[in-house]
């Protein structure tokens, strides 16, 4: 216990280290109070940015409806009564809908005051009316009950974000419209409905008729290129360099250049992409074909780099043991290493996919920025992808388009989210298989 | 600690010529002038040896001293190792095992090897028996390999064990176990020499006594190189011994001989425990 050297150390030593002990807990409690704080602070500007998201951009997910007459004229629809699909598919339908915004309001007579009552619904809504002929032919000649969605600004109005108090000219809405539509509430003619539009549309000018789903499918598109491209090039790039190639110069230099890459900013991969499978190869712009190249070439890096270190951190004893049986190179970094090494492996995979998912600034340069309307159906299809399509939004002026920016971002964050949790599910599975 | 400085005065540091006869009459395997070399550092340094048909022969020294890098010689295991250079002749059968022309794999399919920490593969336990064979077309039916892994375990000491848990991971045995298992594997593959790097350096005395109890059985049938740190241990399984000192082969004979009778200098200090 104490005095175990003798005159020449009078001092107990543990006496001495227990004069310490009060400085060394302390230390610790600082360092585990710095760490709280910081994971504090992480969580709350995460929770910050993801309140911020969801407060904006719930609504996005209703959409103001309203509830109309229409009389479907057989002349104006099918004068031949042949039920010709084109000919049905060509009639004037915005007419119908503007008609009868006219009987529902009698007293509107003047040109303007027209225009203004037309802008009510959605200039999209004779869109809406032509689907419900289409599959109720039926009912030509008669007059049926519809809901059509309503223009963007009266939307606005409906969810609450403009104000009323606000002078007539510094709102995108009139009091003649504002009246009409208490009116139409009064009659229980308008209601917030579940915005299937949406998920199922396009992007258009009408933020009420703009949807994600163009962009959910360009987003898949360039990711299946992506991942196929990538994941199969990164891993049998890094497997080769780590378990077959001697190291000397050449794989030193190879090795600084791959981390080197790891580094490049994306746009330079877009201005490479532009140049070389745009200009030279002459592949198609705006097409996921391209987006799917280019940040094939911007994950590849990440890839090789965390394929590398996980083939590096599978235990030479395994190595040993296979070789030890008479497996060849090839036998043992299959059968053996590359499984142990799948695991993390994938988990460099998902990071460099959500980084390409994110990408926006490569896929600018080769022209997934333009305006594209219609779902791609493949893979030479132009369209155009999640982030792009956030910020396409986000620089449009209209007030809808704000609540959509956020959902387009919970989309997104969705589509991450999912991704992840597939390559935690196919991690388990590897790591089970132990 | 007097003792043991006066007594290294006395060693003649020079003599480094290999005392005992390192042939045998019926050699499985021969080795002439062997060095091995990490980088610049010499770990092995000019041996000869040979080890004999269905011998049982052990390898002692103090830590460092080469037998180790020696006996990964013997099956080209050092060939992974970057930066290890191996000179020297080995013949197996009068087969070059060094020729370019040579086949890793065929070699190490003929010379098994047991490694000092159990290493068996993360998968189950039929799996870890089973590899070698699958690989190497030993069986050509499920039941042919069942036959394999059944006859290997059971030859291994561990069949009894295992019997109803054959498809449990094999890094959920006991560290006896798992060597056990290691050394089924390894004849799972029926090699015609096994070599075995101190086995028994991580296990307790009754999982050591049965895989020296292996070693008695396996010695009929194959050539067993055993590096070992237990004295005892040599004693109880090996026919003959090879003394190894920082990277020489100071003396071979048969163990009883080396262990009783040691000539060398460096031998006897070390069998007597002055150093090591």
């Amino acid at each position: 216990m104490n005095n175990r050297g003798g005159a020449d150390m009078p001092v107990d030593t543990t006496q001495i280290i227990k004069r310490t002990l009060a400085r060394r807990y302390r230390r610790e409690a600082r360092f585990r109070r710095m760490g709280l704080f910081a994971v504090v602070l992480g969580l709350a500007f995460l929770s910050l940015l993801l309140f911020s998201i969801v407060s904006k951009g719930y609504t996005a997910f209703w959409q103001t409806f309203v509830l109309m007459d229409v009389h479907l004229d057989a002349g104006v629809i099918d004068p031949e009564g042949t039920l010709d699909q084109e000919v049905m598919f060509a009639a004037d339908y915005g007419g119908m809908i503007k008609a009868s915004l006219r009987d529902t309001f009698p007293e509107v007579t003047q040109r303007r005051e027209k225009r203004d009552l037309y802008r009510l619904v959605s200039s999209g809504a004779g869109f809406y009316l032509r689907e419900e002929v289409l599959q109720n032919p039926d009912a030509i000649g008669k007059t049926i009950q519809i809901w059509v969605p309503a223009d963007d600004d009266v939307d606005m109005l409906m969810k609450g974000h403009f104000d009323r108090d606000k002078p007539e000219e510094d709102r995108r809405i009139k009091d003649q419209q504002i009246a009409w539509v208490d009116r139409l509430v009064d009659q229980n003619r308008i209601e917030l409905r579940f915005n299937t539009t949406f998920f199922t549309a396009g992007d258009s000018r009408e933020p009420e008729l703009a949807g994600i789903w163009a962009a959910v499918c360009g987003s898949f598109f360039t990711l299946v290129i992506t991942l196929l491209l990538a994941f199969t090039m990164g891993v049998a790039t890094a497997v080769y360099l780590e378990e077959f190639t001697p190291k000397n110069r050449w794989t030193d230099l190879i090795e600084v250049n791959i981390n080197n890459l790891a580094a490049v900013p994306s746009i330079v991969y877009g201005l490479l992409g532009l140049a070389v499978f745009i200009n030279f190869f002459g592949l198609p712009r705006s097409v996921p074909l391209v987006g799917g190249l280019v940040l094939a070439l911007m994950t590849l890096p990440t890839i090789i780099i965390a394929s590398r270190a996980a083939l590096k951190s599978v235990p030479p004893s395994i190595r040993d043991a296979a070789l030890g049986v008479g497996a060849s190179k090839t036998e043992m970094v299959f059968h053996h290493v590359l499984p142990q090494a799948m695991p993390g492996m994938l988990t460099g995979t998902i990071i460099g996919m959500a980084q390409a998912l994110g990408e926006s600034a490569p896929l600018l340069m080769i022209g997934m920025v333009a305006f594209i309307a219609d779902a791609p159906g493949g893979f030479t299809d132009p369209s155009t992808v999640l982030p792009v399509q956030i910020y396409l939004w986000a620089d449009s002026p209209e007030r809808a388009f704000v609540e959509r920016t956020s959902a387009a971002i919970m989309i997104l964050l969705a589509f991450l989210f999912s991704m992840n949790g597939l390559a935690v599910l196919l991690r388990k599975r590897f790591e089970r298989r132990w | 600690m007097n003792q043991g400085s006066a007594d290294k005065t006395r060693v003649d540091r020079t003599a480094r010529k290999t005392v005992g006869d390192f042939t045998h009459p019926d050699p499985r395997i021969t080795c002439r002038n062997v060095s091995v070399h990490y980088g610049d550092k010499c770990a092995v340094r000019n041996v000869d040896l040979d080890i004999g048909r269905n011998e049982v022969i052990a390898l002692i020294g103090p830590s460092g001293c080469g037998k180790s890098s020696f006996l990964r010689c013997l099956n080209r295991m050092n060939d992974t190792i970057e930066g290890c250079r191996v000179s020297g002749e080995f013949r197996m059968d009068g087969n070059d095992l060094y020729d370019p022309d040579m086949d890793v794999v065929l070699l190490r399919a003929q010379v098994g090897i047991v490694f000092q920490k159990p290493n068996p593969f993360p998968k189950s336990i039929f799996d870890n028996v089973a590899y070698g064979p699958r690989i190497h077309g030993l069986a050509q039916t499920r039941a042919g390999v069942e036959e394999i892994v059944e006859t290997s375990l059971k030859r291994a000491g561990l069949w009894e064990e295992v019997k109803d848990y054959l498809n449990d991971p094999g890094t959920s045995l006991s560290g006896g176990q798992q060597q056990r298992l290691c050394v089924a594997r390894a004849i799972a593959v029926n090699p015609e020499v096994v070599l075995m790097d101190e086995p028994c350096s991580a296990l307790d005395p009754i999982a050591t006594a049965r895989i020296e109890e292996l070693i008695d059985e396996l010695s009929e049938l194959y050539s067993i190189v055993i590096v070992t740190h237990s004295m005892q241990q040599a004693a109880r399984v090996s026919e003959r011994t090879a003394y190894f000192h920082l990277g020489d082969l100071i003396e071979v004979g048969a163990t009883d001989e080396v262990f009783t009778k040691p000539q060398h200098k460096l031998t006897e200090d070390y069998i007597t425990g002055r150093f090591g």
